[in-house]
């Protein structure tokens, strides 16, 4: 029996990849005790939301028992549970709530052209209740809704595609799942992005940088900015990548008072400073979990959080 | 003779993102400037990521060099479609240029 430990979360996520990878080994019957799950964050849901495909695809039959009742209805409100047995668990009473201003359910998305449209549906979910027809600020133009929804809808499209571009040079058929979360009281955004494709080392071990071929230098090499598996390639059978989407992305969370945490094969690394590599563990995709405060996504403007180009000259442009 | 391509049709509420949604945009940039036309790019309204833009501006610079800019006009760019547009151009073309330098 695999036991669900207290807490699957983008904090605990070397815990939360090992348990998703007994159940990946499980074969045919994977039973899992869930009775000491007290919660489990965006990151996690899309983690198991991944894992639970692949398992599923591998003929695996999945039960979960004895869901505690204060997290059971939650999680399947989620879709967390799709194709799942639950044995022994409250099961929910089939009403669904509309609660698109603070939560989107586990998606799964497998289709590059899906990209713009779900990550500006979860952008408008997470910013909680601004008024998209406030009248526009006289001097910029812009409203608080596209302040606090632009930093959030930028950050989703370059994670959300960046996952599926890179997950997909290992694996063809790769996808992505995420998941978001409003958290009110703490006025927090969390969101989590699973792909089940190469991961970081299998996309960046031949770059020159890499001197270890290790899953935490990886992760620390993708952060760095500039640095891209496909910089260099041709421009039609292959998409040309500055590596600067994930580095932008990392300032915005940390402009917006929060962090991102990663996970890819055996390590994780969180932007708050602390990394980890796990004995035995092993996720081979990536994960990543981005944590902003909701009211700094005003603050945050992009043109500040741009790479240095360091001695190469401008360029002129013509504008108008 | 200028044609304009206004990216606010691709947009998702204000901001156009997917560096996908440039490919068709290029195909149509490419014709333009085949027929020895100046093109427009009106970013109006909206704003864009550095994927996008790279995925069009970037990628035409890769393929045709830094000259190509010359044949490009952005319209109405706020601030921050200004500054990414500035760090894809300088940034490809110091890449071009190097690559072509032999």
């Amino acid at each position: 029996m695999i036991i669900f430990p207290s807490y699957l979360s983008a904090p605990s996520a070397l815990t939360t990849a090992s348990v998703c990878q007994e159940i990946l080994e499980s074969g045919d019957v994977a039973e899992i005790n869930a009775a000491h799950l007290r919660y489990v964050d965006p990151f996690g849901m899309a983690m198991l939301g991944a894992c639970f495909h692949e398992a599923r695809r591998r003929g695996c039959i999945i039960r979960v028992h004895q869901l505690p009742s204060g997290i059971s209805g939650y999680l399947q409100r989620m879709d967390v549970f799709t194709g799942v047995e639950l044995v022994e668990c409250p099961t929910s009473n089939g009403t669904r709530h509309d609660r698109s201003d603070v939560l989107v359910e586990l998606t799964q998305l497998c289709n590059h052209s899906e990209v713009g449209a779900v990550a500006y549906r979860l952008a408008k979910a997470m910013i909680g209740g601004a008024n998209p027809d406030e009248v526009p600020d006289e001097m910029t133009g812009y409203t608080t809704f596209d302040r606090l929804v632009e930093p959030l809808q930028y950050a989703l499209n370059e994670l959300l595609e960046n996952a599926l571009t890179h997950a997909r040079r290992g694996k063809k058929d790769a996808c992505v799942w995420v998941a978001s979360q409003y958290y009110p009281k703490k006025d927090l955004i969390r969101l989590g992005v699973v792909d089940d494709g190469c991961g970081f080392l299998a996309s960046l071990q031949t770059h020159p940088k890499l001197q270890h071929k290790r899953h935490l230098e990886a992760i620390l090499l993708a952060l760095q900015p500039r640095v891209s598996c496909n910089r260099d390639l041709g421009l039609r059978n292959d998409s040309v990548n500055q590596g600067v989407g994930l580095t932008t992305t990392c300032r915005i969370a940390e402009h917006a008072g929060g962090r991102m945490i990663l996970a890819s094969g055996n390590a994780m690394h969180s932007t708050s400073g602390y990394s980890g590599e796990g004995m035995g563990v092993y996720w081979q995709g990536v994960g990543i979990a981005m944590e902003v405060t909701r009211s700094k996504l005003a603050d945050v403007r992009v043109r500040e959080l741009l790479p240095s180009l360091d001695d190469i000259p401008p360029v002129n442009l013509r504008f108008e | 003779m200028r044609s304009s391509v206004l990216l606010q049709a691709y947009a998702h509420g204000r901001l156009v993102g997917p560096r996908l949604t440039a490919a068709p945009i290029r195909d149509e940039v490419e014709i333009a400037l085949a027929h020895g036309s100046e093109v427009v790019l009106d970013f109006s309204g909206v704003e864009a990521t550095q994927s996008f833009i790279d995925g069009l501006v970037g990628a035409l610079i890769l393929q045709h060099g830094p000259d190509v800019l010359g044949r490009l006009v952005f319209k109405s760019c706020s601030d921050d479609v200004k500054a990414i547009l500035q760090f894809v151009a300088a940034d490809r073309s110091d890449q071009y240029l190097k690559t072509h330098s032999h």
